[in-house]
């Protein structure tokens, strides 16, 4: 058996509100955007890493973490 | 085979009071009102024994606190004594042994015995309770009859012997209040004679007329025993193995808790292990008993899951005990209850580590034969600071150590 990563990203349906920021995941919408940050990495490599974090809480009170590509658009989720 | 039963009425009260000699004229001045033994800390509000008085204020050993006391407001509760009890109870049943009865006792004030093969020995039954009493003293009541139930009812009612036929008819009148207390621990089994009450079966023999299946179907298991003691029948008795007493005991010179409790336990280990009677043998159970500064006792029995004569082991299976200790303590005492056997642990060649590893390479081997080569993996951390979080762990399989 070869290694495997642990908590690899996934994609997730997210909309977006007129800020940016994620306005529901799934079908929950968001009630509080309680953290947002950017990851760069490998920007010297061919393959460089871009992602725009986002902690939010949902209107069923759960606490999740989003990204989004700015490359490519898409959105994924990730626990943290 | 009749069995004999020997009763002495509120022993474990008594013995909180300090014992039957504590008071002036002989009985302490508390059993001559209404009083009750005190909860125990911890367990469920329940009073324990009561004294005569208070029992015919209508109070019994397992009824609630609250309860007891709004029927009896001006009820003295005294501080259970269970490490008294025990050890004034364990001193008793050592005399009745050296009659040579075999005893069942689960509880103390209570020693149930065959007499059948005493009577050569002692010259009839009527012999053979005049031993018993000449060992225990003469407030003791006796009974004797086919079974424990009936036994201790003949103790408890008129005394003397029931023969083997006579048992239905000896029962049949008694009231069914005499079943409290021997049906189990649990607290239906003392509500059980209260309900049959409410029903109108007062007496035993009412009790054990009715038809099997309907006790079944309105009592369950606990009804199907009570009517099995209702018609005289019973479990045969099961004695206790004899025993020695080893025990070792330390005087705390103040009352003391936290570290220095615990090196006197120490002591107390190094003392029980190195006691002579103990001649080379592992210790599978323990008692370890305390009085208290402040008055009363406790007492806890701990098993060990491997009998052991290893300190260190010893001290892990007893320290975190002490944490249980309701007051500072005055005295602490160690007794072996169980023994192992004569040729002690069998240590391993392998170190501690070294045998941890190889039980754990065997559970891998067998968890994998059983369930699939990818059913055992590790977390292996690789870059645990990375701001990117699936490069923070990866899924090994876990490593597994072939047999030497």
């Amino acid at each position: 058996m070869r290694p495997s990563r642990l908590n690899k990203p996934w994609p997730v349906p997210v909309q977006v509100g007129p800020d940016g920021a994620p306005s529901a995941v799934g079908r929950l919408a968001v009630e509080s955007v309680r953290e947002e940050w950017l990851v760069e990495d490998g920007w010297w490599t061919q393959r460089p890493l871009r992602r725009r974090y986002f902690e939010l809480v949902l209107e069923d009170g759960s606490d999740v973490v989003v990204f989004r590509e700015p490359d490519t658009g898409r959105w994924y989720r990730q626990r943290d | 085979m009749p069995v004999t039963v020997a009763l002495i009425p509120r022993f474990r009260l008594i013995a909180a009071l300090g014992g039957p000699s504590s008071g002036a004229g002989g009985a302490h001045p508390l059993l001559g009102r209404p009083a009750a033994l005190a909860p125990e800390p911890g367990a469920a509000q329940l009073i324990g024994e009561v004294s005569a008085p208070a029992e015919k204020l209508g109070l019994r050993s397992g009824m609630r606190l609250g309860e007891a006391l709004s029927r009896c407001p001006e009820l003295a509760l005294v501080p259970p004594d269970p490490e008294r009890a025990e050890r004034s109870w364990e001193e008793a049943l050592r005399r009745l042994e050296g009659i040579g009865a075999e005893i069942e006792s689960t509880r103390p004030g209570e020693a149930f015995f065959e007499a059948g093969g005493l009577t050569g020995l002692w010259g009839g039954i009527e012999g053979v309770l005049k031993a018993a009493r000449h060992e225990l003293g003469a407030s003791t009541c006796f009974g004797a009859g086919p079974s424990r139930f009936c036994a201790y009812a003949a103790a408890k009612t008129s005394g003397g012997l029931v023969s083997e036929g006579a048992a239905r008819e000896f029962l049949d009148p008694l009231p069914v209040s005499l079943l409290c207390g021997r049906l189990g621990d649990k607290e239906e089994a003392d509500d059980l004679p209260n309900e049959l009450e409410r029903l109108g079966i007062s007496t035993l023999g009412r009790l054990a007329g009715l038809p099997r299946d309907a006790v079944a179907d309105r009592f369950g298991r606990l009804g199907l025993r009570a009517r099995r003691l209702a018609r005289g029948e019973d479990e045969p008795l099961r004695p206790r193995p004899m025993r020695e007493a080893i025990a070792v005991e330390l005087e705390l010179p103040e009352a003391v808790t936290g570290l220095q409790l615990e090196r006197a336990l120490e002591l107390l280990i190094s003392r029980l292990l190195t006691h002579p009677e103990r001649r080379g043998r592992a210790l599978r159970a323990l008692c370890l008993s305390a009085r208290l500064a402040a008055g009363g006792g406790w007492r806890c029995r701990v098993a060990l899951r491997r009998a052991s004569a290893n300190g260190l082991r010893l001290a892990d299976a007893l320290l975190p005990h002490l944490g249980r200790l309701p007051a500072p303590a005055a005295t602490l005492r160690l007794e072996a209850m169980s023994l192992g056997p004569e040729t002690g642990e069998q240590l391993s060649l392998a170190s501690p580590d070294e045998e941890r590893r190889q039980r754990i390479s065997e559970a891998v081997r067998q968890t994998r034969s059983a369930a699939g080569p990818d059913s055992v993996l590790r977390v292996l951390e690789v870059d645990p600071d990375s701001h990117v979080p699936e490069r923070r762990e990866v899924l090994m399989p876990f490593p597994e150590e072939r047999p030497v």
